[in-house]
């Protein structure tokens, strides 16, 4: 389904990403871990279209992406997340699920009188269904700010999701998240799955991670130093010895 | 003595509703680019000129220079976002600002030798009259701007808060990074917002001128001045701020005339927004804004 085809991204003199590939199936959970700095967030960036690759391509189902800009990437299908939270803080939550759908929609199957004041019932059903897969259902008229934490990152994948994505990439979502916020979030990265949406997951949380992928790279200096199954990369010398250390404090 | 104090008050909120009108324009471009487009009043004005050359060569009808101005100040707008706003990047703040001091002077230039002659009549829709409420009273082309100010504000809410191209605007306005990623397209939305940018600052820019009968080269100048502080005083980028704002500037500047001199009146105007921004920098609903830029520094 996607193809990183030797892709290199240098800031300068710091080699970000270096030629590196993966190859991501229809329908599965990727896993990407690697230390700081070792260029997951960059990944996500250039498939995303915010940053163009130095070098290498990006192809989404046949097709490469290297020209299309980002809101082009996401009518195609590719949405994301973000390692620190962006929400539209002085929209109400409604309003940030109403907008996510509105940029995508193309099908005329309203008259665009409805669909201009986003009072069609199909929209509203729509909306109210991420509402409650978010759990954020008794809080849909307040501003987006003044939710919590927890909250807003549940209104972050909810509003992903509302884009009506085929890929999407998230980035450590479990960030700040305590135990019971990640087993919820592990449910929802699994129904998400079963709704058919190819998932990448970027994430520092290995419990998270080794639970639910199918399968995991791991990058070390831009560069894929591992690739397999959870078991083999628990089981990998290379990995251990990019983590020495690492997994204590994280 | 109270009578004369509320009588300037409603003559300031009469000639206030024409500065939050143009105050509209600068906070709408303000809210979504972060920017402050110079070049706006003079836009108005070129557009206006065009209005009047229409007035003068075709035609002596209001409708035709009311329709005249819109587009002209709209065709000005389109061209001043393709060179001043899209054609810089968008991180260079400043030398989207200088372009816009830039092209300024071009309009200037332009206006001059489309109507070499510095003075040239503006039509109303209708004569001049004066209606009275009790002891008060108000001029009818002055109450006329004002209900049109409040109708434009309304019509302007309800296009921001309730169709999706508006709330496209406003996710843009709030979190340009985060739009990106949920598929707006920027440069779409942008044009959209100077298309109505440009559409209000025709309207204001032809009451405005109506009042007053005439055109001079010196609009341009005037209604940048007028809109931007009228925005400040009321807070960068916000829409109330602007209203607000301008009402306000009015009222001050309309008891300063009456009870000071005719001189003091410009003065007080920079007086008033030099102690608005010791006082509170953002501005009267500004506060926010400082808050979101900080929001929206944050990294990828
Ligand atoms: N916009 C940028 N400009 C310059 N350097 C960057 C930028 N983004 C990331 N980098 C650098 O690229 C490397 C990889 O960063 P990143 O992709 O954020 O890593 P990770 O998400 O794995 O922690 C780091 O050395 C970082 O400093
Ligand atoms: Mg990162």
């Amino acid at each position: 389904m996607l193809k990183i085809q030797s892709i290199s991204k240098h800031f300068g003199g710091v080699k970000a990403l270096n030629e590196l590939d993966l190859e991501v199936e229809e329908g599965e959970i990727y896993g990407v871990i690697g230390p700081n700095g070792s260029g997951k967030s960059t990944l996500v960036n250039v498939i995303c279209g915010i940053f163009l690759p130095t070098e290498g391509d990006v192809i989404f189902e046949g097709q490469i992406l290297s020209e299309n800009p980002t809101h082009q990437r996401l009518k195609k299908g590719i949405a994301r997340t973000f390692q620190n939270i962006r929400l539209f803080p002085n929209l109400t939550v409604w309003q940030n699920l109403w907008v996510a759908r509105n940029s995508v929609e193309d099908i005329k199957t309203e008259s665009s009188f409805y669909r201009w004041f986003g009072k069609s019932s199909i929209v509203k059903k729509e909306i109210e269904k991420m509402l409650e897969f978010s759990n954020l259902g008794n809080r849909a008229d307040e501003l987006a700010s003044s939710l919590a934490f927890g909250e807003q990152r549940r209104l972050e994948l909810a509003r992903a999701l509302a884009t009506k994505p085929r890929l999407l990439l998230l980035d450590e979502p479990a960030a700040g998240m305590n135990k019971d916020e990640i087993r919820d979030l592990d449910g929802r990265i699994r129904s998400m799955q079963l709704q058919g949406i190819t998932i990448i997951l970027i994430e520092h949380v290995m419990e998270l991670v080794m639970g639910v992928t199918d399968r995991i790279a791991v990058l070390n200096f831009g560069s894929k130093i591992a690739e397999g199954n959870p078991q083999e990369i628990q089981n990998n010398d290379a990995v251990q010895e990019a983590y020495l250390g690492y997994s204590e404090d994280d | 003595m109270f009578t004369e104090f509320l009588q300037n008050c409603i003559d300031g909120l009469m000639i206030g509703s024409g500065y939050s009108l143009l105050a509209l324009g600068f906070t709408m471009v303000f809210g979504v680019m972060k920017r402050i487009n110079l070049s706006y009043g003079p836009s108005i004005m070129l557009g206006a000129y065009f209005g009047t050359w229409l007035y003068l060569n075709l035609e002596q009808n209001a409708w035709l220079v009311l329709l005249g101005t819109i587009f002209g100040t709209v065709v000005v707008g389109i061209y001043v976002e393709r060179l001043c706003f899209r054609a810089i990047k968008s991180d260079s703040t400043i030398a989207s600002m200088v372009s816009s001091f830039v092209i300024w002077m071009q309009l200037e230039e332009i206006a001059m030798h489309l109507l070499p002659e510095r003075t040239y009549p503006f039509p109303a829709f209708f004569a001049a009259k004066t209606i009275e409420f009790g002891p008060f009273y108000v001029r009818s082309e002055h109450l006329t701007m004002f209900i049109l100010m409040l109708i434009i504000v309304l019509i302007l809410h309800f296009f921001l808060y309730q169709t999706r191209q508006g709330l496209a605007i406003r996710a843009l306005s709030d979190n340009p990074m985060a739009s990106l990623y949920i598929g707006i397209n920027r440069s779409k939305t942008l044009f959209l917002s100077f298309f109505l940018v440009s559409l209000l600052g025709g309207i204001a820019g032809f009451f405005i001128l109506s009042t007053d009968s005439q055109i001079t080269p010196f609009f341009g100048l005037w209604a940048t001045f007028k809109g931007l502080i009228a925005m400040m005083l009321g807070g960068m980028g916000s829409l109330p701020g602007a209203i607000i704002g301008g009402l306000l500037l009015g009222i001050v500047e309309a008891n300063v005339f009456w009870y000071g001199d005719p001189i003091l009146r410009d003065i007080s105007a920079y007086l008033l927004l030099f102690v608005m921004l010791v006082l509170r920098p953002g501005g009267i609903f500004g506060q926010s804004i400082v808050l979101r830029q900080r929001l929206a520094q944050e990294r990828v």
